[in-house]
Order: C-alpha cells, then sequence, then structure tokens
C-alpha cells in the first residue's frame, strides 16, 4: 500500500477540510515567527540603545578614572593604543572629558565637555545620526558645539545661539570660550541630556590645555556575536594597566534587566507556543474524528492498524510540511516590513528610559535564523505530536462500530 | 580680597550666640566684634596676591578687591596678563564672573558652588558664605588659656539645625593678647578636618598690625595649599555703591 500517494489524494479529496487545518497551522507557523522576531529585536535593540550611541562593548579608562574623573588622570599615547585595537578588527575611538559652567544669556549650568575624535567616533557610535536638529559637529567649525537636549532646555538656547563655557584649564589658569550651538541631540543616557555638551577633540585640548592622553577609549568588537566577555580579556590584554570594563560591567543594573528580559521572553514563548500546540492538536483531533466511518470501512478491507496509523500521520505531515512554508513565507514577510519600518512606540510611552539610558522609542523587529527555524520545527513537532492520540484512535477502531459510527 | 573676606567671617561670627549665660554670650559677642572690627571697615580696598600649589600646577595671581558692607565685594585680577581684567563680583547671594576674553558677564550657578573660586582651595561657597556665619552657626567660648606658649582664645561654631552649610563645625582660634586670629579649621560633616586656614605674618596694614598672609591647606592633600598675602589694605574709604553694579563690570 503507497501511503504517501494515498494520503496525498486524501488531503486533496477533503481540500476543504485540509485548507482550514493547514490555515490554521500555517497562521499560527506565521504569528510564531513574526513574535520572535519582535522579541528579538527588543533584546538586540536594547543592547544597541546602550552599545551604540555612547557607551560601546567596552571601555578603557586609565585606573581611578572612573571613581575620580580628574582632568589628570589620562591614558598615555591613546593614539597607538586606538591604531592597535584597529588592526585586530575592533572599531575604536579616544574621548577627553572637562567641566564646567556653560552659560547663555542670564541661565547657566554646570557642562561636561566632550571632545570627540570625528573621523574615529563615527565608525564607533551613531552620536552623529542621532541629532535632533541642526548638524554633528564638524573640524571646519571648531567652535561649534553640540548640546545634550536637556542642557540645550535648561540653558535655553536654540540653534546657532552663543554660549560662554568657563571652566578650569589643566595649568590652573581659567579656561574661558564662546561657542555657537550647531547642534541638539536627540535623547541619548541621562548624563549626556543634562549636562553633555560635545566638541571636535582639538577644541577641547586647546581649551583645557590638554596637549596629549585622553580619558576614555570605546571601541565596537567587529562581530556582534563575539562572546563580550572573551573579548573584554582580549582588550584587557592589548591594553596593559589600564582598566578595560564591558559595558555590563559598566551599566550591571541594565544588563541585569535586558538579561531578565531574555528569561521573560521565554517564558512567554513558551506560553504562546502552548497555545499553538492546543489549536494544532483541536484541528487534527476534529479531523480524525470527523473521518471515522471512512476508517471504518478500511479497515474493514484489510488495512492493517499500522498502515492506519501511517496513513494519519503522512496527511497530518503533508499538511503540517505545506501550512509551515507558507507560515514560514508569511512570517518573514510581515517580519522583515517590521524589521524595516518598526513599531512607533513614543505615541504610547513618550521617550523610554531605564537606568540612565534611552532607549530607542521605535521597536524594530529582528529576523534571526532562530527565529525563522525554530517555529518551523516546532510546528512540525508539535503536528507530528498531536497526531499520535487521533492516530491511535483511528488504529484501534472497531471496523463495524466505527462503519455504523455517525 | 579673598582674604578680607575670610577676616569678615571672623567679625561676622561676632553676632552668633545662643549661649545659656548672658555674660558668657556678651563677652563671646564681644570678643568676636573686636575680631571684626580688626579687619572690617564700611568699606576696604585691598591689593593681594594669590599663590595656589596643588599636584600639578603652581601659579600666582595678583588681584585688587573692593568690599562694601558685608553683601559687596568685587575682586580685579591683575596679574598675570592672561588672565588680566576677570572680575568677579559678589552681590548678596549672587556671584557674577566678568571674562575679557569673551566679554561676557556669567552668573554662577548653584551647581557651581562648590567649585573651585579662580583655581584655588576656596570655593565660590565660601566667598557667598563668608559674611554669613552669624546667620548660620551658633559661636562657643570653647578653650581659653595656654596653649603651644601662647595665651589663646577658642571659639567653637556650630551650624544651626537648619542653616544650609556644608561643614559640620568650625574652629577658630586667637590670640587672646590683641585678638588676632592665628587658626581656623573646618570639620566636614563626619567631624573629619576638612581644612585649615592659617593666618601669619603680622605686618602693618591699614593702620595697625594686622596677619598679611592666609594660608588654606586641605586636609586630604597636605602638600598643597592656597596662599594670601596682603600687599595694601585700606580700610574705610569711600566707595561707590555703582562700583558693584553688574553694567559697570563691562565698563571696566
Amino acid at each position: 500500500m503507497r501511503i504517501l500517494t494515498l494520503a496525498s489524494r486524501n488531503v486533496w479529496r477533503n481540500w476543504h477540510r485540509s485548507l482550514v487545518t493547514m490555515l490554521a497551522m500555517a497562521f499560527a507557523c506565521l504569528i510564531m515567527i513574526f513574535f520572535s522576531s519582535l522579541m528579538e529585536g527588543m533584546m538586540q535593540g536594547s543592547e544597541h540603545s546602550v552599545v551604540a550611541m555612547n557607551m560601546g562593548d567596552i571601555q578603557i579608562h586609565a585606573y581611578g578614572y572612573r571613581d575620580d574623573p580628574d582632568l589628570y588622570t589620562r591614558i598615555e599615547h591613546p593614539d597607538q593604543l586606538v591604531a592597535t585595537l584597529q588592526t585586530r578588527g575592533y572599531r575604536a575611538t579616544s574621548r577627553i572629558f572637562g567641566y564646567g559652567l556653560l552659560a547663555a544669556n542670564m541661565a547657566s549650568s554646570g557642562a561636561h565637555l566632550r571632545g570627540v575624535d570625528l573621523t574615529h567616533e563615527a565608525q564607533v557610535t551613531e552620536l552623529n545620526r542621532h541629532v535632533s536638529s541642526g548638524r554633528w559637529l564638524d573640524d571646519a567649525d571648531p567652535l561649534g558645539v553640540v548640546l545634550g537636549k536637556k542642557l540645550a532646555g535648561t540653558l535655553g538656547v536654540e540653534l546657532g545661539d552663543e554660549l560662554v563655557f568657563v571652566g578650569q584649564s589643566s595649568d590652573g589658569y581659567m579656561a574661558n570660550e564662546l561657542f555657537r550651538v550647531r547642534g541638539i541631540l536627540k535623547s541619548v543616557s541621562d548624563g549626556i541630556d543634562r549636562m553633555g555638551v560635545f566638541m571636535p577633540m582639538q577644541t577641547l585640548r586647546d581649551l583645557l590645555v590638554i596637549p596629549d592622553g585622553a580619558h576614555e577609549v570605546v571601541l565596537i568588537r567587529a562581530n556582534r556575536t563575539d562572546d563580550l566577555e572573551a573579548e573584554t580579556a582580549k582588550v584587557q590584554a592589548l591594553a596593559p594597566g589600564l582598566e578595560v570594563k564591558n559595558w555590563k560591567q559598566l551599566m550591571p543594573v541594565v544588563a541585569r534587566m535586558i538579561d531578565t528580559a531574555g528569561v521573560q521572553i521565554i517564558i512567554m514563548m513558551v506560553i504562546f507556543y502552548i497555545a499553538v500546540a492546543t489549536v494544532v492538536l483541536n484541528a487534527m483531533l476534529m479531523n480524525v474524528f470527523e473521518r471515522i466511518h471512512e476508517f471504518g470501512i478500511m479497515k474493514a478491507l484489510g488495512v492493517t492498524p499500522w498502515q492506519l496509523m501511517g496513513l494519519v500521520l503522512a496527511e497530518t505531515m503533508i499538511m503540517a510540511v505545506l501550512a509551515a512554508l507558507v507560515g514560514l513565507a508569511g512570517g518573514w514577510w510581515v517580519s522583515n516590513y517590521y524589521q524595516l519600518h518598526g513599531i512607533d512606540m513614543s505615541a504610547l510611552a513618550g521617550s523610554i528610559s531605564y537606568g540612565g539610558i534611552a532607549f530607542d522609542p521605535v521597536w524594530y523587529a529582528a529576523i534571526t535564523t532562530d527565529a525563522l527555524v525554530q517555529p518551523v520545527l516546532f510546528l512540525l513537532i508539535v503536528a507530528a505530536l498531536a497526531v499520535i492520540y487521533p492516530a491511535i484512535k483511528a488504529a484501534a477502531l472497531r471496523p463495524v462500530q466505527a462503519i455504523y459510527f455517525r | 580680597m579673598r582674604f578680607a573676606c575670610c577676616f569678615l567671617l571672623l567679625l561676622t561670627a561676632s553676632p552668633c550666640f545662643a549661649v545659656e549665660q548672658p555674660a558668657e554670650q556678651d563677652r563671646t559677642k564681644q570678643i568676636l566684634n573686636e575680631v571684626d572690627d580688626l579687619w572690617r571697615g564700611n568699606s576696604s580696598y585691598a591689593v593681594v596676591t594669590m599663590q595656589v600649589k596643588t599636584e600639578h600646577y603652581t601659579r600666582t595671581m595678583r588681584m585688587e578687591g573692593w568690599s562694601k558692607g558685608k553683601e559687596k565685594t568685587l575682586f580685579r585680577v591683575l596679574e598675570p596678563l592672561r588672565e588680566k581684567g576677570t572680575m568677579t563680583l559678589k552681590s548678596g547671594n549672587n556671584i557674577y564672573t566678568y571674562l575679557p576674553k569673551t566679554d561676557r558677564t556669567i552668573r554662577l550657578t548653584s551647581g557651581m558652588m562648590m567649585g573651585s573660586w579662580m583655581g584655588s582651595h576656596l570655593t565660590n561657597d565660601d566667598l557667598v558664605k563668608e559674611a554669613r556665619l552669624e546667620e548660620d552657626y551658633d559661636a562657643t567660648i570653647s578653650f581659653e588659656g595656654m596653649r603651644d606658649g601662647r595665651d589663646i582664645i577658642e571659639f567653637t561654631l556650630i551650624p544651626k539645625p537648619d542653616a544650609p552649610v556644608v561643614w559640620g563645625r568650625l574652629l577658630l582660634t586667637i590670640l587672646a593678647r590683641d585678638y588676632t586670629p592665628l587658626t581656623e579649621r573646618y570639620y566636614d560633616e563626619d567631624m573629619a578636618l576638612a581644612r585649615t586656614f592659617t593666618f601669619s605674618d603680622m605686618k602693618m596694614l591699614g593702620g595697625r598690625e594686622r596677619p598679611a598672609v592666609l594660608r588654606v591647606v586641605p586636609a586630604d592633600k597636605p602638600g598643597e595649599f592656597t596662599e594670601f598675602v596682603y600687599e595694601t589694605l585700606e580700610l574705610n574709604i569711600p566707595v561707590s555703591d555703582a562700583m558693584f553694579s553688574l553694567s559697570r563690570l563691562k565698563q571696566r
């Protein structure tokens, strides 16, 4: 008996019922793929918000700088270090910092000056694309600075307005300069929003008389899937005598939040998949019960219980595979759409921030191999498991009763 | 000029009391008043050299300053050339800085108050609070007699419960003979010594003998200090109120 041929004919013969079953399975598969990619997108998006704006994957400081951000606690020869890191495939940049008072009109505020290496910074972070009004820094405009969002509000300045900086340079003299607002950032992190003033590195070097050294070197690993801990150890080997920390160590609260979100997602996936399994089981059960009369006749014609079981299983798997293909195509398409366009949550939540980090209010899906393959595999397994009970039921039918079953 | 302020602080400490016995209270008040009188007139003019030594730099600055009453003080940097003309105006609770390089005047916000004043070991807050000791502290005589071979009087100034101060306690030591201030110790809120002001080098200033040198040493960095040396001091000279107005800052 050619079970496969028979099974495919059976599927085709009652195409109406088969279609409904397949649609249920395909829809479940599509939803699972979409859900997985959304969750994956949330995880990646959270990490991206932390890492790509300012943090980087790994930060290098001179020992003691993070506890006491002092002008004099610097990394010697940062350019050499950055070059070494670049040759190892990391994307790295150096930064210098300073504190002082920034005033505009009669308003003033404490400011955290951030001197940025424009060529390298753009390879590491996306700050340059995070400007809400105006433009990002330019070496050709040394006195044009970019302000954090809240700082601009505190000072009441707009693009082109004048800013006076007063502080102390590293040789003890007063540092004093007039700047112009060149750009205002979107929300990045609490510290930058409230105090951040970005300027080309050379401007800050001249202003605070810091001829060499850097306060911070930030880098991004070449491949996002590389193990962060292992990479941190590798970088530490390249930067002896300096403090090397990855973002999870620097922002433990946020890292833990993202890790817990991972566990929550797994729990939600399990619940969701159980619901999908119930739908598939239900469809298959109905399918078998509807055909008890037919199975009774087959048995009466001499089909063995094992053959009958194989037949039901084969029918199910044919439908499941077809449904999985449709679901895969549909899920991919939907996920891809939201990967490109995102779901804008800003209307619901305004700006989202946690642990001092502003998160992107647009929620993008992320298609990964896992997000595509897992739902398909799961659907096939669930279909196979769900059909066991109906198949046994069919195999164990007593022909005479089954024929008269109505 | 800052120097003057520090002295002012002594004098202003005078009208602090809250001692049980009225006699004792009167005496504390009277002595602190005399210390006050030693340093404060209705107005003053002084030329002061400030030397700052820190781990990373040593710098010297010469400045002149005017004061009128307790609330108005103005400093102008004379040397070095790089900072010449920089002015600090204290008027009541506000501090304004005029910067010749950018030709702008800015008002320091509360966030900057604990920042260093002109790179020294004094904070902007010291400048504002200097004349308000009587409002913020209760004074008592905590020691009288011989110490280190000198007959001294020691005052303890405790902040009033709701006073907006960062210190836990101030100890002021003066010579019993002529009420010349010797040292002033600032303790933080954990009662650990935070910094010491030392007065020394008696010199004829403004018509009588006064300590001409004030040295501020932070307790956590004993190798660093800020030293103020008085060159001239004139008291009770005519100074116009207009001198302390914002609009005048730019015109100088």
